[in-house]
């Protein structure tokens, strides 16, 4: 964590070694800093304009695919059913193995790779592969969704944008999630959520830095969205209500009920995703075929809902539509459908089928709720809501963004309590059952290590009131003389010692050094007067531990002075300290 | 992932100067600026093509359905408007033909959604105030349907408004006469009586339900106003007649009533009522201009047929409610030798005694005994009229 400049630790911070300075002249390199701030700011809205033509075209694409593979009507033929999945999964697999290898996936986990590992480059290939692979297995059927496609997308026209426009290191690696944020915003028609889900998910951290370009992008891209497809929402939200707080009870359940459900989801895919990829070669050609046939035939059964995105469902199933039974049948084929299509590498998000079994999921335990206790007032659409929402914290962990998707789409406040608490059980037991969230389970199977935001979210901080020791060798007065303090030392005394200055102020005085400025005759001389110019840094006891890393190589003592009394001693931290606290807490 | 290529920067990159950012901002941001454009252009272009294959498929989906519909095929009509509606999901006719179908198919709570998100978007459009109102009626949700059923009164529609619109009330007023709230009926009724045109069949359907809503007068000032362009309607003439009658003007009951049935004469009803209004003519003994004599027979008719309902219903002497007073058979027992021609000639005022207690019988029988027919139908008839005389 950086300290504000303005902070009293450093108002009063003089470093007596001054650190040197940049090749750079101090004008240049502000003037570069500032040029590229906002050149980056001023990019972020190009990003975001250019990724939302992008999704706008890439919805297009869907659209079209279903209407010429599938049929244009709401009921297609068995004929189609069968056959537009199972062919469309055949040119996929040609395309994915041999044009476009990385476009396999969902999206989300290389966009996280382009920015801690590759420096934020993303080849403009993998947007173009991601596009027509995509589109195919989603406009022919494949149970997955276009969000993560979308957001990869982004990420991948930013990543070309910033190339272009030769960004330092640090702007490129930033400037995957802005173009990310900008193509999860388009698809999703929902800025915060998108901004959100970037930040938790792909970035991990809250930095002031990239939020504005995040932010940027999101809305100048949801704008273009809207521009060309109109604001309307995804769903006709119905009406919202939470008469009883006991309610909560039955919203209680329904995250019960999602967080199992999200673990066998996520497990299904942790399984069957490496049994997959183990198969042999020539039967990754087949496998998006074969996936989409399974698909073909849960359709001709009876549940064509499965295939595609199933938005039109979501919106039917939160008006009443499905009895309470079907919903649960939904929920649990679309588990399969979306485990069959993204398990044998079939690119697509997993996003809308995430919404989709929540909605599903919970309007089914709304409706079961209704049977057995008529007086609840929750419609099944409320209870769909929730479940997405549900879902997407069980699921996905993004708790956070899990509860503002759901506002964000709702538009509507009073759903909020339901949320929090069903997400919350959601989560919770979606952590403790499978504690490595999905996607960092995929991440791990490609073979990257890169860092867990739930880890990161959840790890221990070191402090410095960890690694701190109480003072118990004398502490000398800025007043005293030097002959008084050489007076005081003995033998057993340390060879650094500590100096409070007057008014305000820490220094610190070596033994060696006291007495030979006394054999120089300065022993008449105050210890003010001499170590004036010499302040030494000090630290808070909750400052985080790798701060008092900066000064422990350059003063032997550092003081741990009280936050409302700079002259109270708290304790002192050394370099030893510092490293003896670090080496116990890294072997646990 | 390919290892991207090794950054090189040029001199001018590596200690830019001000001249560089000068000739290199604002280059970019044109550069941008016209890609955007281009970018725009194209999609534009795309887009109108997308726009205009979804309104073409909507429209062709919309008129299958429109088609099925029209057949009462409403199971194919709905799929066929849903996949219109997925062309073009905004479309306030097809969501509205929807929801249409969707109450054909008695699926009120899907058509209800429909409903809901089309009146949010235009709320004073009378078709959706009156589909809301149904369905408000079929969930006995009296308050919403009584609020969409205004709604659809002063609603914007397409067409004749004036005429959907008086639609809409009418079927308001039926609602509020099936749930016996007469008075709210007889205020709409009234308020709908004020704008009605000349037409006939329009006067003879609201003075049949200001006859429902118990507003007699009204009923056959209605009626009265449809029978000027049919004088010889049976149906319009018979509820005349009984809106006659129930106002308690028997002549004028009498002559439409014998009218309706010179109309029709299997319209039984009216028959009985005609039969029930000469008896009430007839046995009126404080009917204008007629002979003494007659009078007297009449009274003492009455007075017989009081005293043979009275003995039909015993349940009204023990009544606790009359216990402290004189029973009626004991009070009809002491008048009855007086009752004679000759006793009501030499004490004319004994007619007007025997009547009270003839209509005092009739009222109290009536109570505990229900309604009476015939000649004590009639009495009780004419006791209401005189009551308060």
């Amino acid at each position: 964590m950086d300290e504000s400049p303005n902070s009293p630790t450093e108002t009063f911070l003089a470093i007596a070694e001054p650190p040197p300075l940049p090749r750079r002249s101090r004008g240049t390199l502000l003037r570069a800093v500032f040029r590229e701030e906002r050149l980056f700011l001023v990019l972020s809205v190009f990003i975001g304009i250019f990724s939302g033509l992008a999704v706008v075209c890439f919805r297009f694409a869907i659209d079209w695919c279903r209407i010429y593979l599938v049929g244009s009507g709401f009921t297609p033929s068995t004929t189609r059913l069968l056959l537009a999945p199972s062919l469309a999964g055949l040119v996929i697999a040609v395309l994915v193995i041999h044009v476009f290898p990385l476009a396999r996936g969902s999206g989300v986990n290389q966009t996280k790779a382009a920015l801690y590992i590759y420096n934020g480059y993303i080849p403009i290939r993998t947007a173009i592969g991601k596009f027509i692979t995509a589109a195919l297995a989603i406009g022919s059927g494949h149970s997955l969704g276009p969000e993560d496609p979308s957001l990869q997308i982004g990420a991948s026209l930013a990543s070309a944008l910033g190339r272009r426009m030769k960004l330092s290191r640090d702007r490129m690696r930033l400037i995957a999630p802005v173009g990310a944020a900008a193509g999860l915003a388009a698809a999703f028609n929902a800025p915060i959520s998108a901004v959100l889900f970037v930040i938790e998910e792909v970035i991990g951290r809250w930095t002031a830095g990239i939020l504005g370009s995040v932010v940027l992008s999101a809305v100048s891209s949801v704008v273009v969205m809207r521009w060309f497809l109109g604001s309307e929402s995804m769903f006709r939200i119905p009406a919202v209500q939470l008469k009883r707080p006991s309610e909560l009870i039955a919203y209680s359940v329904l995250g019960i009920v999602g967080g199992f459900a999200s673990v066998a989801f996520a497990s299904g895919i942790a399984t069957l995703r490496p049994w997959c990829k183990s198969l042999p070669r020539w039967t990754q050609y087949f496998q998006p075929a074969l996936a989409g046939l399974l698909i073909g035939i849960i359709a001709v059964l009876g549940a064509p809902q499965v295939m595609g995105a199933g938005y039109v469902y979501i919106d039917e199933a939160m008006h009443g539509q499905f009895t309470w039974q079907m919903l649960g049948i939904l929920a649990g084929l679309k588990i399969v459908a979306t485990l069959l299509s993204f398990v044998s590498g079939t690119p697509g998000g997993m996003f809308a089928p995430t919404l989709f079994i929540g909605a599903m999921l919970g309007a089914a335990v709304g409706g079961a709720e209704h049977v057995w206790f008529p007086h609840l007032t929750g419609s099944p659409g409320t209870y769909a809501l929730v479940g997405m929402g549900v879902l997407f914290a069980g699921f996905l962990r993004a708790p956070m963004t899990s509860v503002f998707m759901v506002l964000e789409v709702s538009g509507n406040y009073s759903i909020i309590l339901p949320v929090m608490v069903a997400n919350t059980l959601a989560y919770l037991i979606a952590r403790g059952l499978q504690p490595v969230p999905i996607f960092d389970v995929l991440t791990r199977q490609d073979g990257l290590d890169l860092p867990s935001t739930e880890e990161q979210r959840e790890e221990g901080i070191l402090r410095v009131e960890d690694a701190m020791r109480v003072v118990t060798t004398p502490v000398l007065d800025g007043d005293e003389t030097l002959e008084h303090a050489v007076q005081r030392l003995d033998e057993k005394s340390p060879d650094a010692l500590l100096v409070r200055l007057n008014p305000v102020g820490w220094s610190s005085i070596t033994k060696q050094e006291l007495e030979t400025m006394v054999k120089e005759n300065k022993g008449g001389q105050t210890l003010g007067s001499v170590l004036g110019g010499r302040h030494i840094p000090c630290l808070h006891p909750d400052h985080p531990l790798e701060m008092a890393l900066r000064y422990v190589d350059r003063w032997p003592l550092v003081p741990v002075v009280n936050r409302a009394d700079f002259g109270k001693l708290e304790g002192v931290v050394t370099e030893r300290d510092v490293l003896a606290r670090y080496r116990d807490f890294g072997e646990g | 992932m390919p290892t991207p290529p090794p950054v090189t920067l040029t001199p001018a990159e590596k200690e830019p100067g001000l001249r560089y950012y000068l000739k290199r901002e604002p280059l970019i941001l044109a550069v941008l600026s016209a890609l955007t454009v281009l970018a725009f252009l194209g999609v534009s272009g795309l887009s109108r093509i997308y726009h205009v294959q979804q309104a073409a498929l909507g429209n062709r989906w919309f008129t299958r359905g429109e088609a099925d519909l029209k057949a009462h095929r409403d199971e194919l009509a709905v799929n066929e408007f849903r996949t219109a509606l997925l062309y073009s999901r905004d479309n306030f006719t097809y969501q509205l033909d929807l929801a249409e179908a969707l109450i054909g198919l008695k699926k009120n709570n899907e058509a209800y959604a429909y409903l809901v998100n089309l009146w949010e978007r235009e709320p004073e459009n009378g078709l959706v105030n009156l589909e809301l109102a149904r369905i408000a009626v079929q969930r006995a949700d009296t308050e919403k349907a009584l609020r969409y059923y205004h709604n659809a009164i002063y609603a914007i529609w397409p067409g004749d408004q004036e005429v959907q619109r008086r639609n809409a009330r009418l079927e308001l007023i039926e609602y509020l006469l099936s749930i016996n709230a007469k008075t709210q009926a007889q205020a709409e009724l009234i308020a709908l009586a004020e704008n009605l045109d000349e037409d006939p069949a329009t006067h003879a359907r609201v003075g049949d339900l200001f006859l429902q809503a118990q507003d007699y007068e009204h009923a056959l000032a209605e009626y009265r106003q449809s029978l000027k362009s049919d004088r010889h309607n049976a149906a319009e003439l018979a509820g005349a007649g009984q809106a006659a009658f129930e106002l308690g003007r028997y002549d004028i009951a009498q002559r439409y009533l014998a009218a309706a049935i010179a109309a029709n004469p299997n319209d039984t009803q009216s028959a009985e009522l005609l039969g029930t209004t000469e008896l009430v003519l007839r046995m009126d003994p404080f009917r204008r201009q007629i002979p003494v004599d007659q009078r007297h027979r009449i009274v003492i008719q009455a007075f017989n047929a009081a005293g043979e309902r009275l003995k039909a219903c015993p349940a009204v002497d023990s009544s606790a409610n009359i216990a402290a007073q004189p029973r009626l058979a004991e009070k009809w027992a002491s008048m009855k030798p007086q009752i004679t021609e000759e006793g009501l000639r030499r004490n004319p005022d004994l007619v007007e005694q025997a009547m009270n207690l003839v209509f005092d019988i009739e009222r109290q029988t009536n109570a505990a005994c229900g309604t009476p027919t015939g000649t004590d139908l009639a009495l009780f008839l004419i006791s209401k009229l005189h009551e308060g005389n």
